[in-house]
């Protein structure tokens, strides 16, 4: 539904990751009005940019655009993009206002067929974010293929204003002229699904990140394996190689007191096992080694999955890498202790994927008077046991990985229940508005 | 099977272990280690051996000694362990453990006895100054007999039967097939490790590595010199002013870096000079009021002062017999030695193992 200035919502859904939009389907199928704010230029949140999602191997795309396309066309939910919430306040025991804001897009999205005829005149090539700066991308461009809403936007950080945009496109929908609005809205209920943040590896220089091309993410893997992959195959960034010997690191940033985040992702290990196992089905010649401190398959059907992995011939090393060395000729070195030997090994690998751990999001902190957080940031559940969906502020709704690390699974059942205890929590208080 | 013994982590903390037991055995730390190897992988083997309390593999390893103490195992720990600083307790756990008398290990763990023996060599010796058995001049005389008596004595009583222990311990103990050539071809390791402690120098990141390193060179240069000056040239007694400036020279080096090698440890300015154990401050401020001390006195000779203000030369002689009969044979002076007896044995293994000759 369009936004159109409307003022009330029952519900305001912070976030439109899985979370967010499996919250607001609950909410918005239980009759609520809902509205879904998302600060990024399309819904998805970090899950539609995934390859495949464990232990099933689905295609992780394939599970979220049908979830999304209910929520665009759902009328009980509007829809703002681009749009950040400034301050979210509690107006008396019942209600909620928030100052929200609408960030131009120079682009009316009514109008936009998502041609990208804007795209091909644009001059101006940047790292595309939504491909991990694997590749590049316009100024005027489409955030993905199956982005929703599939809308054009300007860039404005980067545009040089030459105006080839507008020239080329047919329906006269770029509007340079565009500017940030604010709003304010009152909701009865907030659910807070603001996901998390990726570990960044620039903190390990140890790790060369940044340094060596050939050393990625595991995010980074994911795009090049996705089926929307940017090079149409696996190569490493570097020269474009097809690699042969990669490694998976494990804990880059995850159980480590030195830079500050001791706790368990809960999904390295997974994700890691996952990637392996379509290598092994995307480079059938290639030798994948995952280096680890102890392998936590923990979920339904992950401890399998791991013994699949080992007899689909993936190499499993007892031992976290210290340090990583690149060569001339952009191999790299990884120094590590095999735990099993004691021994200081030096090991060539040819791309080294860091598994990067899950930090807290830390914004919702500074949107809400009275938000408390855990010793690691994440949001404060105030019965784990009883309401696990409940935060500090009476109203206010957690769900997904706002509240700690989590697989997709507990993220959507997160999601449900957060909506369930906003539902009983409007039903309860209700007020005419 | 090897028993596991968890009172040996509980006595490891008396010799300034730290939080080891927090290691969750990920490796990081002798991944990133510049001075480990395939075949001598340090230090989280010793962590381990350390939490389940194999103190006879302890005592019969030579890694505790191979590591010249960066502190990157300790800045990188994912469980802030410190590995680093283990490493430096298994060092003073080692040195009483080779020690025969068993002093080290009651002066290592127990602070007041190393205070009530650094006490009994105040008493003795200022005892024995005022009893007037001896003119001022004969008293230094004294003292500098003193001084030849205490390092032949310390030698043969304390350093030579401890390194024959020490050599026991880590290289008869394993069967090591080493011949005789091993032993004299491996001799250059021992001298080289002694004089230069280079293999510092190939421990890398913790910014100033290089400084100190040159730093704890010119000290021990220093203070070998210094000794040589004082004891074989008889520093406070001679009439050659190569000799005197020589001593002017060397005092100077010991007071002056010792005092860096303090303000490090006050500032707490690397990983390394952060933990301190209690003989760690006794030895760098010793060494320094030692040096200062005979500094001070050659000049209150030189100017004719020292008959005026003899308790200068009393001082330094206090100083220099707490030196020479607690600090050098029951503490961390022993380093010195071991450390580069490590180097020669473990060079002597190598030889052994792969058979060169």
């Amino acid at each position: 539904m369009p936004f159109a200035g409307k003022k009330l919502y029952d519900a305001l859904v912070v976030g439109g990751g899985i979370a967010g939009i499996e919250s607001a389907l609950n909410l918005a199928n239980n009759n609520l009005k809902v509205l879904l704010v998302e600060k990024d230029l399309t819904l998805g949140g970090k899950m539609i940019m995934l390859s495949k999602v464990f232990p099933t191997l689905d295609c992780s795309a394939c599970i979220t655009t049908p979830k999304i396309s209910e929520v665009a066309r759902h009328p009980n939910i509007t829809i703002l993009t681009n749009t950040n919430i400034l301050q979210i306040e509690k107006q008396d025991k019942n209600y909620f206002k928030a100052r929200i804001k609408e960030k131009a897009r120079y682009v009316n999205i009514s109008d936009c067929t998502g041609c990208q005829l804007c795209e091909e005149a644009c001059p101006v090539v940047v790292p595309d974010q939504y491909q991990y700066d694997l590749v590049g991308r316009k100024a005027a461009y489409i955030p993905f293929n199956i982005a929703s809403p599939r809308v054009a936007s300007i860039d404005m950080d980067n545009c040089v204003l030459c105006g080839a945009c507008e020239k080329a496109c047919p329906t006269g929908c770029i509007d340079f002229t565009q500017e940030d609005k604010e709003y304010e809205i009152i909701a009865k209920t907030v659910i807070m699904a603001t996901g998390f943040n990726l570990f960044d590896p620039l903190k390990i220089p140890r790790f060369s990140y940044g340094n060596s091309k050939n050393v990625i993410t595991a995010l980074q893997m994911e795009r090049l394996l996705a089926p929307t992959r940017p090079y149409n195959h696996v190569l490493r960034p570097g020269d474009g190689q097809v690699p042969c010997n990669i490694a998976y690191v494990l804990c880059a940033g995850s159980r480590d007191l030195s830079v500050g985040n001791p706790i368990c992702s809960q999904i390295c290990c997974m994700y890691s096992i996952k990637q392996a196992q379509l290598l092994m089905g995307a480079l059938p010649m290639a030798d994948v080694t995952i280096y680890y401190i102890n392998i936590r398959s923990f979920g339904k059907g992950f401890e399998e999955f791991y013994e699949q992995a080992k007899g689909m011939g993936v190499n499993f090393v007892k031992g976290k890498v210290g340090k990583i060395t690149e060569t001339d000729n952009g191999n790299l070195i990884l120094w590590y202790e095999d735990i099993n030997q004691g021994k200081v090994i030096e090991k060539k690998h040819d791309l080294v994927v860091l598994s990067v751990g899950v930090l807290a999001n830390d914004e919702p902190k500074k949107l809400i008077q009275g938000w408390e957080k855990d010793e690691y940031s994440f949001a404060h559940q105030k019965d784990l046991f009883y309401t696990p969906s409940l935060s500090s502020i009476e109203g206010v709704f957690l769900a997904g990985t706002t509240s700690g690390p989590m697989d997709i699974p507990d993220s959507i059942l997160s999601a449900g229940s957060a909506a369930m205890e906003a539902i009983r929590y409007v039903k309860q208080t209700s007020i005419d508005l | 099977m090897a028993k596991v013994d968890l009172t040996f982590g509980k006595k490891l903390k008396k010799y300034g272990a730290i939080d080891f037991n927090a290691c969750y055995n990920c490796g990081t730390c002798t991944a990133v280690c510049a001075l480990s190897t395939e075949m001598d992988s340090f230090p989280r083997e010793m962590i381990r051996l350390s939490v389940t309390g194999q103190s006879e593999d302890i005592k019969a390893s030579l890694k505790p000694w191979l590591c010249y103490y960066c502190g990157e195992c300790t800045t990188y720990c994912p469980q802030e362990a410190k590995p680093g600083e283990l490493m430096m307790s298994l060092r003073r756990y080692l040195i009483s453990r080779y020690d025969w008398t068993g002093l080290s290990s009651i002066f290592y763990q127990n602070l007041t006895a190393y205070i009530i023996a650094f006490l009994l060599v105040i008493i003795a010796v200022v005892g024995i100054f005022l009893s007037g058995t001896f003119s001022k001049e004969s008293f230094m005389h004294l003292g500098h007999y003193f001084e030849m008596i205490a390092i032949g004595g310390v030698f043969l009583i304390i350093l030579l039967p401890n390194l024959i222990r020490m050599w026991r311990f880590t290289l008869l103990s394993k069967n090591i097939n080493a011949n005789i050539k091993h032993y004299w071809i491996a001799l250059k390791d021992l001298f080289t490790h002694m004089f230069t402690q280079k293999r510092t120098l190939a421990c890398n990141d913790e910014k100033d590595n290089k400084v100190w390193w040159f730093e704890h060179f010119i000290l021990v240069i220093g203070y070998l010199s210094l000794l040589f000056t004082t004891v074989f040239l008889n520093w406070f007694g001679t009439k050659s002013l190569v000799v005197i400036s020589m001593g002017y020279l060397f005092s100077a080096i010991i007071f002056v870096v010792t005092f860096d090698f303090i303000l490090r440890r006050v500032k707490k300015d690397s990983t390394k000079t952060t933990f301190s154990h209690f003989t760690d401050w006794f030895f760098v401020i010793w060494l320094f009021l030692m040096g200062l001390s005979a500094f001070t006195v050659r000049l209150f000779l030189d100017f004719n002062l020292l008959e005026r203000y003899f308790w200068a030369y009393l001082i330094h002689i206090t100083v220099l017999a707490q030196w020479a009969l607690i600090i050098v044979p029951f503490g961390k002076w022993m380093h010195f030695l071991y450390r580069s007896f490590a180097m020669y044995f473990d060079k002597i293994a190598k030889l052994a193992k792969t058979g060169q000759h």
